[in-house]
């Protein structure tokens, strides 16, 4: 029977592998525009403005401070209620950019202010202008305490992508649910699943470990 | 060159700039000591606006440094600020550390700043150190990159907050020696500093500090043999002393 079912899951495998492809674009996405959004959010929780410092403190609580798949409930479920109508597919990059912004945002923000004040100090006494030390002073030294912890969050973005199949989004784990229906030996089926994430997951983790070696070498170097 | 004028500042309830009058012309070189927390750290980092005053008024070069439609970035090019802890930027050269204002704040063309970046470092004695990391240089080497960057901007005026006071000894006086080159080269100074063998030989004028206030300004000699006042006769004692 065992042998049975696993001929069967390897005929299944290209569904399988779209599945990944799913996971693998939901995650891609979100992590560019995370990226992106949690860098500017990052900027303004470590900046000069104060009311910008508060709104961004209060939103990375709030997403921070809600289960995930509660959030992506919200943007699916609830948005359309009040007009804003979304598919499954954007629902979920909406969500997890959110999700994965927020927690970049802290890093981001932690990394600019564990840059030591003289040299923000220095360059201000130089003449550069605020956005000028940002650049060229404070982000590259910043860019030491942010890069371990970010690729790090990328792999909590992958896993945390398996929940977007709760609205329907069919990734690698939705493969996993529909085909356990026709294959019902759930540990081939998920172990599958798990070993599919893993090998999108475990070079991350290499290149986090690696980035933290190396960062901390070159700052005592430094 | 610099004017203070009735210049008052406070931290919450300590008045740590007292009514503070002082001239500073053009190529003179002033030491400022006095006791810890006698506020001549924060009396020169007022002078590029590093801290806020909040009453009287602070001129440089014809300038009004606490007027909100002053111009900092043209001040502050005008100021070289050497900080006791370096500040050199650890991720970039000495080259770099000295070329990035010029560049981003002069506008100078990269060749050029660089040109000029090696001619200043090899004019603080650093010339065969341009493309080391702040880190593999010495403490003394440190500061003269500092001094260098400083320079960089050809700036009118150079401030010193304690700049030898973390260094280890023996490398004090390749630094003092940079500073006595400037001095005798006719830069306005503004020098927050221990090193009274320093003061005596190239400052023009010390003016000595204690809880926020002025207490005594006077030529080096006059002030070290003779201090008017009894807490300038106490602060020398304590300091000759150790």
């Amino acid at each position: 029977m065992w042998s049975f079912y696993f001929n069967e899951l390897m005929r299944s495998l290209p569904f399988f592998l779209k599945g990944l492809w799913m996971t693998v674009a939901v995650a891609g996405l979100s992590l560019i525009f995370g990226t992106i959004i949690g860098f500017f959010g990052g900027i303004m929780r470590a900046g000069r403005n104060k009311p910008a410092r508060i709104i961004v403190g209060a939103w990375v609580d709030l997403i921070r401070g809600t289960p995930f798949l509660v959030q992506i409930f919200i943007i699916f479920f609830i948005l359309p209620g009040i007009g804003i109508e979304l598919e499954a597919f954007p629902a979920a990059v909406v969500a997890l950019t959110n999700l994965t912004a927020s927690f970049i945002c802290e890093i981001v923000a932690s990394g600019i202010l564990a840059v030591p004040k003289g040299q923000r100090e220095a360059a201000t006494a130089s003449g550069l202008s605020y956005y000028e030390q940002l650049r060229f002073i404070v982000l590259p030294q910043a860019m030491r305490s942010i890069l371990p912890p970010l690729v790090g969050q990328y792999v909590l973005l992958v896993k945390d992508s398996s929940i977007v199949s709760a609205i329907g989004v069919v990734d690698i784990t939705r493969v996993g649910w529909l085909t356990v229906q026709r294959i019902p030996e759930g540990l081939m089926v998920f172990g599958l699943v798990g070993l599919l994430y893993f090998a999108v997951c475990y070079p991350l983790i290499n290149l986090s470990g690696y980035l933290e070696r190396r960062m901390t070498v070159v700052s005592t170097k430094l | 060159m610099i004017s203070f004028k009735n210049v008052n500042k406070w931290y919450g309830d300590l008045h740590v700039l007292n009514k503070i009058d002082l001239e500073v012309a053009q190529g003179e070189v002033v030491v400022v000591c006095g006791p810890s927390g006698s506020g001549k750290s924060t009396l020169i980092r007022c002078i590029n606006r590093l801290e806020a005053i909040q009453k009287g008024d602070l001129v440089v070069d014809d300038m009004n440094v606490h007027d909100k439609k002053t111009n900092m970035t043209k001040i502050r090019a005008e100021i070289g600020f050497i900080f006791q802890s370096f500040n050199l930027y650890p991720h970039m050269t000495a080259l770099g550390n000295v070329t990035i204002a010029p560049i981003r704040v002069r506008k100078i063309p990269k060749e050029e700043a660089e040109k000029l970046g090696r001619e200043t470092l090899t004019r603080v004695g650093l010339g065969d150190r341009v493309d080391n990391y702040p880190a593999q240089l010495s403490g003394g080497q440190q500061q003269r990159v500092a001094i260098a960057r400083g320079l960089c901007m050809r700036p009118k005026i150079m401030l010193f907050d304690e700049p030898t006071s973390a260094l280890d000894p023996e490398m004090i006086n390749e630094v003092l020696d940079v500073m006595r080159d400037l001095a005798k080269g006719g830069m306005t100074m503004m020098v927050v500093t221990h090193e009274m063998g320093f003061a005596r030989e190239v400052a023009n004028r010390v003016v000595f500090m204690d809880e926020g206030q002025i207490i005594e300004v006077a030529p080096p000699n006059d002030f070290f043999t003779n201090p008017q006042t009894d807490r300038g006769k106490y602060f020398l004692s304590s300091i000759l002393t150790h």
